[in-house]
């Protein structure tokens, strides 16, 4: 069903010594929106920079719908629709202008076509007003008409929530689910929102300092442990030594003075009646999400082998 | 490519500053006909009778030549006298200051206007897109690198040559309606005979003589703006070049041999016309040489340095 469309071959990027992409490799598949997560400043940029040829590697490959961006640019870059940080555009244009030029760098884009992309992206209303009297959003939106119009195979959005209103950034979202689903697109999106990547990624890549930590799916990098419930109860830290003994099933772990325990649902009762039965005032107990945040901030932790903060 | 330089037209002509040129173009061509309107006016007694006019320059001229004096402008007094002579002999008037061909003549200062106005888009052009931030989405297009900056080059070229346009038509109609048709025939002395020649071809030349260092200041405006992607940068240097660079070069011309291998001691070719090279030895196929060695190092500047570098922020 799906095959594979962008793939990145060991790529480095040195800027004089200094190493900032360290020898990353991943592939990308058709109908998937691949999540590029990592912290300001880890080479997501970067990296997307070299995917569509802005940035020269300085060793590895990267390699989309067969071609090579190094050697086979042009061949490679039209299957490509992308946004690189903002959305910036000619402002002194309207957004319909602003729509013919970049079609005009393409063969056989017709007018139809572009306006098939404006209505696709809800600006029909505004699309012949000049681009500064955009908002935000209506800029974002037009920059993902632009990256549309050649019908690409691999669409590049670089952080594309950034600076929208919840509203916004919902819609945003499931727009790239529909792209990915129904056109069959591959969709790479970076972003260090950890809670956006979570709703709208299939797959997941962490980089950090430049180095690729982490590709999995999302459901095994979210849902992998059991469930965590969080018991607040008084004097925690005497008590927990006594409880570890009593319920050596299960993972008990004392975080600022509550009580993380590895288990079912049904245990819970359990617990809450031996806490009463210790004379230890129960205020809560609720179900501890182990979030993407969590877990990123697991895979990036600089501290090997410590458990993490969950 | 066609498409590209399409792009870069609809860019330029979407902002206001490019009207403004335009504007002022036709502004300046006004004022040129107003000023030589005026500058006429305090001479009209001259165009009364040329017949007798030059009569009585030719005997200044014989009396200089029999003193051995020097007649101005460098000119050789025996020309002058034979050249009068032809057109007394052929009834043919001199053109003076009420005439088409004189109003042209004294307008080439509208080069530099049009030059300044070259170099400002040239300057822009480039690092526009830099400033924009526009450039990352201009590059990540299935066109490679060179092909984009050249369509950016015809374009300035292009620029230049609608302005170049404008100037004329609008000088042409307001030199017939306002000044006299005069003569269209330039009597030349040439190998110890007179010629008649095309007035019109001469004033070509003389714009088209004109427009060398522009058009080479131009270039590097466009090179400064690709290389290092700043607009002010490219403004300000071939500004200060333009103005400066000509007066500054024939300074130091007079001191140093070396100064023939700057750029402006080789625009100006009509020197070569006028038997004046700037640095004794210099010929036209020298200038034309150095100009073409600058132009080349400017070019090959701006397409290898764009397309290497990375775009980053």
């Amino acid at each position: 069903m799906s095959t594979q469309v962008v793939e990145l071959r060991k790529v480095t990027k040195k800027i004089r010594s200094k190493t900032i992409i360290d020898d990353i490799s991943f592939n990308v598949y058709t109908g998937e929106v691949f999540g590029f997560l990592g912290p300001n400043g880890a080479g997501k940029t970067t990296t997307i920079r070299m995917i569509v040829g802005l940035m020269e590697m300085s060793s590895g490959d990267i390699v989309i719908n067969g071609k090579s961006i190094k050697t086979d640019f042009e061949d490679a870059v039209r299957h490509v629709g992308a946004i690189v940080e903002n959305p910036e555009m000619y402002k002194f244009m309207s957004g319909y202008k602003n729509l013919v030029h970049y079609s005009r760098m393409y063969k056989g884009i017709s007018k139809e076509k572009i306006d098939e992309v404006v209505k696709l992206v809800g600006l029909e209303g505004r699309i012949n007003e000049k681009v500064k009297t955009y908002s935000l959003g209506m800029r974002q939106r037009l920059g993902i008409a632009q990256s549309l119009l050649h019908d690409p195979k691999v669409l590049i959005l670089d952080e594309p929530t950034n600076g929208l209103d919840p509203a916004g950034i919902r819609e945003i979202r499931d727009y790239i689910r529909k792209l990915a689903k129904e056109r069959d697109m591959a969709v790479i999106v970076s972003s260090h929102l950890l809670s956006e990547m979570e709703m709208m990624c299939d797959r997941i890549g962490i980089i950090q300092h430049g180095k690729l930590k982490d590709v999995q799916l999302i459901e095994d990098f979210v849902g992998t442990q059991s469930q965590v419930y969080k018991i607040e109860i008084s004097n925690a830290d005497q008590i927990v030594a006594k409880m570890r003994a009593s319920f050596s099933a299960w993972e008990i772990e004392l975080v600022n003075q509550d009580l993380l325990i590895n288990c079912k649902k049904e245990d819970i009762p359990e617990i809450i009646k031996w806490c009463v039965e210790e004379g230890v005032a129960v205020y809560g107990a609720a179900k501890a999400a182990r979030t993407l945040e969590d877990r990123f901030l697991e895979v990036t932790s600089d501290k090997k082998g410590e458990p993490a903060n969950v | 490519m066609f498409n590209l330089i399409r792009n870069e037209w609809m860019k330029l002509f979407s902002r206001p500053a490019t009207y403004v040129m335009t504007g002022l173009i036709v502004l300046a061509v006004i004022a040129a006909t107003v000023i030589t309107l005026f500058i006429s006016s305090l001479g009209e007694e001259q165009s009364d009778n040329w017949q007798s006019q030059l009569q009585a320059e030719n005997a200044q001229l014989e009396q200089t030549i029999e003193n051995g004096e020097e007649w101005f402008a460098g000119q050789d007094p025996e020309e002058q006298l034979a050249i009068n002579q032809y057109a007394l002999d052929n009834n043919i008037p001199p053109n003076d200051m009420n005439t088409v061909w004189t109003y042209l003549e004294n307008s080439t200062f509208l080069i530099s206007i049009i030059g300044l106005f070259a170099i400002i888009v040239a300057s822009g052009i480039v690092a526009g897109e830099f400033s924009w931030g526009t450039i990352k989405l201009l590059m990540i297009r299935p066109i490679a690198r060179w092909k984009i900056l050249l369509s950016k080059f015809i374009t300035v070229g292009a620029f230049g040559l609608f302005l170049v346009a404008i100037t004329a038509v609008l000088s042409v109609i307001l030199g017939f309606i306002f000044f006299d048709p005069g003569s269209s025939v330039r009597l030349v002395f040439e190998d110890g005979q007179i010629v008649e020649k095309s007035m019109a071809a001469y004033i070509v030349r003389v714009y088209l003589f004109n427009s060398i260092d522009v058009i080479m200041l131009t270039t590097m405006a466009f090179m400064i703006s690709a290389v290092f992607r700043s607009s002010s940068l490219a403004i300000g240097i071939s500004l200060f070049l333009l103005f400066v660079g000509g007066t500054a070069t024939g300074f130091i011309a007079v001191y140093y041999d070396w100064a023939k291998y700057s750029l402006f001691a080789n625009t100006n070719l009509s020197l070569y016309e006028m038997n004046m090279p700037l640095v004794e030895g210099m010929t036209m196929q020298f200038s034309i040489i150095m100009i073409l060695i600058y132009f080349s190092v400017f070019m090959t500047l701006a397409f290898t340095i764009f397309t290497k570098r990375d775009i980053a922020s």
